[in-house]
């Protein structure tokens, strides 16, 4: 059927989705989903980015988000300046140790031949860099984190606003994402998907082990948040009188001490509510400005050259594209996406948990959505974000409900029952990994397949 | 329609105070986790609180409590908030019971119990950083601070004679918040830590990690870890690889299973809990043992005296309104007032419906400073002959 | 004499720290990155169900051994898990031909590029992943039994009198015993049998082979049941060696990937090098030598610190630094394996 008939289609039936369970379950619970909807949808814009526009098969998904979560932590925090003032000093003379010692190895890089004296070179200078810097880097670190470490123990930020952090964290995870690029790109694909797996790992591992950047897994919470705070709200008076007015049908017929216990109720659920909105309201317009640019972009002659690379290499590198430059373009602009939904995403919880990034559900839910939604249309990635996070969360009600139910002549203590019950959270993983076979094998498209102009006869 | 249905809600909630109706109370605790061996029976301790207090007839005339579980993770935050909020938002609770671990109960009360203004009461995160939280008077925790866990290890081993341990703790906050403050207090008593060094649970293989401690040359090695993960797998280690035979544990380790999976090698090991003997102990054992749970639990106490301080604020306040439960809580775990040990919640309900005050002990001596803390009493515990038992309180 | 003692107090110290470990989780890692490279060298994609796909062989022999030890049926000092192997592989080998039929045999006629397989082997991890957890939870799961150990550290160090222990468990002495029969008897296979020079073939130049008169799916075929059971023994091994638990085996994908890689894809005895590689690298690297040193210095040398190369906190890391480093150096690996 027609592509746009079907986008509509689609999408009206996951704001149906969205109704049912406000109704049924609350508005609160309906607008943290739909929350998190809308920063799973800009993570698949940004994967579907490399692999549709690009066919890059990065499993690395789950670094980036959490380096744009680092990211609202440097940019909101205060700077602790006693930790700055004990360790600073020191941590910087390492990180010039670093940095004289990249350039080395980068300048013999380029001035020797291929070759095992090259080889042992490189060797040579990483191993004499390592200690020096390992000498002022350990003494700088252990000072930082004796700084109070059950409150801070590390720099803190720079204060600003958390807004900024959301494009700081594009630009740490475009940062990081060049340097995977330059690494790793040049491979197959199988062999990039590992490579970025791993390196993945290795950036979760760094995050969690260097306390005196990010705390590392004592957390950082109490980020402060763009939008007012609930118990705030529930005592200015605009608001209150506000929630009044909307609620006049209800107040009207109580009086007296019922109707300020009502009010306060009302009040209450209503400041929540208000809340996730905004946070919706700010989620929505980085949506919709990363979705037209990625658009703008796919229709120009920039994304029809990349389109071109995807689908037929030889020929591109014959006519004298530069792939692997242009391959990092593409790489480094997608995992920037990915970035700032991690900084969104760290915003909306008010707290970093590196404990918290796992590659199931950072990285390969993602990959689903993707998939699920269609690989190539970025309206298809958005879909699948808000398809697969939606029933990601449902389905362990559902799956609950759905064993109670075929599971309801069985005796209350009956052993398989009991087990069933219990494993019910596992369905989840079921349920995907089967959405994403029969999606992958009977519609491989997507639920929104690429739209590809075609010339001459339309069939 | 909607304000209909929001309306009639508020109303059933706000009418609770005038008639017998039945009230939520959340349980969030790590049922699926590293210490999901402890938590069935914390959970029920604290059930066995509400049961009691419904089962009187005297709470708020006449209601009953139901109790609506939930599932923390311990480890995953994201998941531990969407519960809370969903119990807060959709069914909602007046007040709750948890959470268990440290890291997703900062997380439950930054992102959802504060905003909404719901008390929260923690049986067991005992993590020190808890106590800066801005909570606006609404977290509370039976569980003392792990600031006081390191102190008491700290005299133990000096008392023991014994002055060097290699430490490894649990990558997180709970582990690590532990870990410094009892570095900071056997420091302080003249004690070396000769190496502290982290695990990360879920891992099957801890040869490096112990082959790296026992590189330390210490004969004693302080497991700050959970039971039912890797603690129990450093401790396998290190007996197996033959690099210590002594260990002292922290409180997440503290489980029979414990002792079923490693066997008769962990006679000896010393060990911290949050608890203490005497009458109100015995109390508690004796209620534990007719409801058919396990006696000596960790954290049953503290859960059980959770449950009851939420009821009891209450009916001291006369609502099962959320702010009215939030401003009764110091009131009735705090003297003056009549002494009220485990098992006589009927007793305590009474005296609040007469408007008298109490002053709630339960089974873990309840008292709290100004933010919403204990003081703690911690029992020392040595392994004979394959079980826990206690030595002295300190 | 002393300067002797603690030569040897070292040499055993490093044994039991470093050697004997490392010999046994490089037999582990061996055994997985054999099955990730044969199904690379044939099905030519990176199998990313791999990890899960042992935890399900596993969790048969489990049960399997569970249900045995109920009936009171046991090995005396080796563990009952052997037993419970033949029939656990059996079922293995029906799920895998089963996955194979149902989810890549479509993608295979259809020549998709192999980042489609890759991602359906998402998808089976998905579904092997629910299925393991749903069927005997996410927990520990203890079935190990017999006897433990080879020699005791205590015992050993009473027979020798030195201060250090060396301690060998069964499970370890298992591993090493039945992967070196194990690689035998897979090395026999490819090189002196018929379906084995065939799948070498068709490994190496697919065209030709089909050109020959080899049968296409006999070799999948003969490939899916020779991994099933490579990978039942692998994980049945590490699962005596350590414990049962379904997410430590998805968490050793990354490893036995790097293994592979590391050694030379597509070549099993690249599979080998390569597993020991990484088993070695990792524990050597974390391990602080400060106690290894102290033997072997004169009293005023005696290192201060723990002298570690690296923290164990990043223990999990090395295999990928060591993974992006050969990858950047030697891409097709020690053993020249397949190329990119």
């Amino acid at each position: 059927m027609n592509p746009t008939l079907r986008a509509v289609m689609l999408f009206s039936l996951m704001a149906g989705l969205f109704l049912i369970v406000g109704f049924g379950q609350s508005w609160s619970v309906a607008l943290t989903i739909f929350n998190l909807c809308l920063i799973s949808a800009v993570m698949a814009l940004g994967v579907n980015i490399q692999w549709g526009y690009a066919g890059l098969f990065n499993v690395g998904t789950m670094g980036f988000v959490a380096l744009g979560g680092v990211a609202a932590v440097l940019v909101s925090k205060a700077p602790i300046t006693d930790a700055w003032v004990a360790g600073g000093g020191d941590l910087a003379i390492a990180a010039v140790l670093t940095i004289l010692t990249i350039a080395a190895v980068v300048l013999t890089y380029r001035r020797t031949e291929k070759g095992p004296i090259r080889n042992l070179a490189i060797t040579a200078i990483i191993v004499l860099g390592y200690f020096p810097i390992r000498l002022f880097y350990d003494p700088a670190v252990l000072a930082i984190e004796a700084v109070r470490p059950a409150y801070e123990g590390y720099l803190g930020g720079l204060g600003l606003p958390i807004l900024f952090s959301w494009v700081v964290g594009g630009f740490f995870a475009a940062g990081a994402a060049w340097v995977v690029g330059k690494i790793a790109l040049g491979l197959r694909s199988d062999y990039l998907a590992i490579a970025t797996l791993g390196i993945s790992e290795i950036i979760i591992a760094i995050i969690k082990n260097e306390d005196w950047l990010t705390r590392g897994v004592k957390n950082v919470s109490g980020l402060p948040r763009p939008v007012p705070y609930e118990v705030d709200l529930q005592q200015t008076d605009w608001f209150i009188d506000a929630v009044a007015n909307l609620n006049d049908g209800v107040l009207a017929a109580l009086t007296g001490t019922e109707r300020t216990g009502v009010l306060n109720q009302l009040v209450i659920e209503s400041s929540s509510i208000f809340v996730k909105l905004s946070y919706s309201g700010l989620f929505i317009v980085v949506l919709i400005i990363i979705f037209t640019l990625s658009t703008r972009a796919l229709n120009s002659p920039w994304g029809r050259m990349m389109r071109a690379i995807r689908d037929n290499e030889i020929s591109a590198n014959a006519m004298g594209k530069n792939i692997t430059g242009r391959h990092l373009q593409v790489f480094v602009i997608g995992s920037a996406i990915v970035g700032i939904a991690g900084a969104m995403l760290t915003t909306l919880d008010g707290q970093l948990t590196p404990g918290t990034y796992n590659p199931l559900r950072f990285t390969f839910l993602v990959w689903v959505m993707v998939i699920v939604g269609g690989s190539g249309n970025n309206m298809g990635a958005v879909l699948g974000g808000f398809f697969i996070w939606f029933f990601w969360i449902e389905a362990e009600p559902i799956g609950v409900w759905f064993i109670d139910f075929s599971t309801s002549w069985m005796a209350g203590d009956n052993p398989v029952r009991l087990h069933l019950m219990n494993s019910a959270q596992h369905m989840r993983l079921l349920i995907m990994g089967v959405v994403l076979l029969l999606v992958m094998r009977f519609n491989p498209g997507g639920l929104l397949p690429e739209v590809t102009k075609r010339f001459g006869a339309q069939k | 329609m909607k304000k209909l249905l929001l309306a009639s809600t508020i109303l059933a909630l706000s009418a609770g105070y005038t008639m017998a109706a039945e009230i939520k109370v959340g349980i969030i605790l790590g049922f699926t986790g590293p210490i999901e061996s402890m938590t069935p029976d914390m959970g029920a301790s604290a059930e066995m609180a509400f049961k009691e207090a419904s089962d009187s007839g005297l709470l708020l005339g006449g209601s009953t409590i139901t109790a609506i579980r939930g599932d923390s993770t311990c480890i995953d935050a994201a998941a531990a908030t969407a519960v809370a909020e969903k119990q807060i938002t959709s069914d909602n609770v007046v007040a709750i019971m948890g959470a268990d671990c440290s890291g997703v109960t900062g997380a439950i009360a930054n992102n959802v119990a504060v905003p909404n203004g719901v008390v929260m009461v923690s049986p067991s995160a005992t993590s020190p950083g808890l106590s800066s939280l801005k909570d606006k008077g609404l977290f509370f925790r039976t569980a003392p601070s792990d600031a006081r866990q390191g102190e008491v290890m700290a005299d133990i081993l000096k008392s023991r004679g014994i002055k060097e341990v290699a430490v490894t703790y649990t990558n997180n906050d709970y582990g690590k918040g532990l870990a410094d403050s009892f570095a900071k207090s056997f420091a302080a008593a003249g004690g070396k830590v000769s190496i502290s060094a982290a695990h990360e649970d879920g891992k099957a293989d801890y040869s490096a990690e112990v082959g790296a401690l026992s590189a330390s040359g210490s004969k004693y090695l302080a497991v700050f870890g959970y039971a039912d993960q890797g603690g129990k797998g450093i401790i396998q280690a290190s007996l197996d690889s033959g690099a210590f035979e002594h260990f002292v544990l922290g409180d997440g380790m503290i489980s029979d299973t414990l002792i079923a999976a490693i066997g008769k090698d962990l006679n000896g090991t010393i060990g911290t809990l949050p608890g203490g003997t005497g009458k109100t102990a015995d109390m508690f054992k004796d209620m534990l043992a007719k409801a058919g749970l396990k006696k000596g639990g960790a954290f049953t106490g503290e859960s059980y005296d959770a449950g009851a301080l939420i009821v009891l604020a209450m009916q001291a306040a006369g609502s099962s309104d959320r702010a009215a439960i939030q401003s009764k809580m110091m009131m009735v775990a705090n003297a003056p007032g009549e002494k009220i040990y485990p098992g006589e919640l009927a007793k305590a309900l009474k005296i609040l419906k007469g408007g008298g005050d109490i002053d709630y002990v339960g089974a873990t001596n309840v008292e709290f400073n100004k933010i919403g803390e204990v003081y703690g009493s911690y029992k020392e515990l040595e392994v004979k002959n394959g079980k826990f038992e206690t030595i002295k309180v300190h | 004499m002393d300067i002797f003692t603690d030569i040897l107090n070292a040499l055993v110290l490093v044994s039991n720290f470093i050697i004997v470990p490392s010999i046994a989780y490089g037999a582990q890692l061996a055994l997985g990155a054999l099955g990730v490279t044969l199904i690379y060298a044939i099905l030519r994609f990176a199998n990313f169900a791999h990890g899960d796909f042992m935890a399900f062989g596993t969790m048969v022999t489990v049960l399997i051994t569970w249900w045995l030890q109920s009936m009171g049926i046991g090995l005396g000092p080796l563990p009952t898990a052997l037993l419970a192997l033949p029939p656990a592989i059996a079922i293995t080998i029906v799920a895998a031909l089963i996955m194979d039929r149902s989810v890549y045999r479509f993608y295979r006629k259809k020549r998709s590029p192999p980042a489609i397989f890759v991602i359906a082997s998402i998808g089976v991890m998905f579904v092997t992943n629910g299925i393991v957890r749903f069927i005997i939870g996410p927990n520990d799961q203890r079935f190990a039994d017999g006897e433990r150990f080879i020699i005791k550290a205590r015992a050993f160090k009473q027979m020798t009198g030195l201060n250090e222990g060396l301690s060998i468990k069964v499970s370890q002495g298992l591993t090493v015993g039945i992967a070196i029969i194990l690689v035998m008897v897979l090395f026999w296979f490819l090189n002196r049998t018929r379906t084995g020079k065939a799948m070498r073939a068709y490994s190496d130049n697919e065209d030709l082979a089909l050109l020959s008169g080899i049968d296409p799916e006999k070799v999948v075929m003969v490939t899916w049941i020779i991994t099933a059971a490579l990978t039942t023994i692998a994980g049945t091994l590490y699962g005596l060696d350590k414990s049962f638990k379904p997410f430590t085996y998805f968490q050793l994908l990354l490893p036995f990937f790097a293994a592979a890689i590391v050694g030379g894809i597509g070549k099993p005895v690249g599979a080998i090098i390569g597993g020991f590689v990484i088993a070695f690298s990792e524990i050597s690297i974390t391990y602080a030598y400060k106690k290894f040193l102290t033997y072997l210095t004169p009293e005023s040398w005696a290192p201060e610190g723990l002298v570690q190369l690296l923290s164990t906190d990043y223990k999990f890391a090395v295999s990928f630094i060591i993974l992006v480093v050969v990858l950047l150096v030697r891409p097709t690996g020690i053993v020249k394996g397949k190329v990119i």
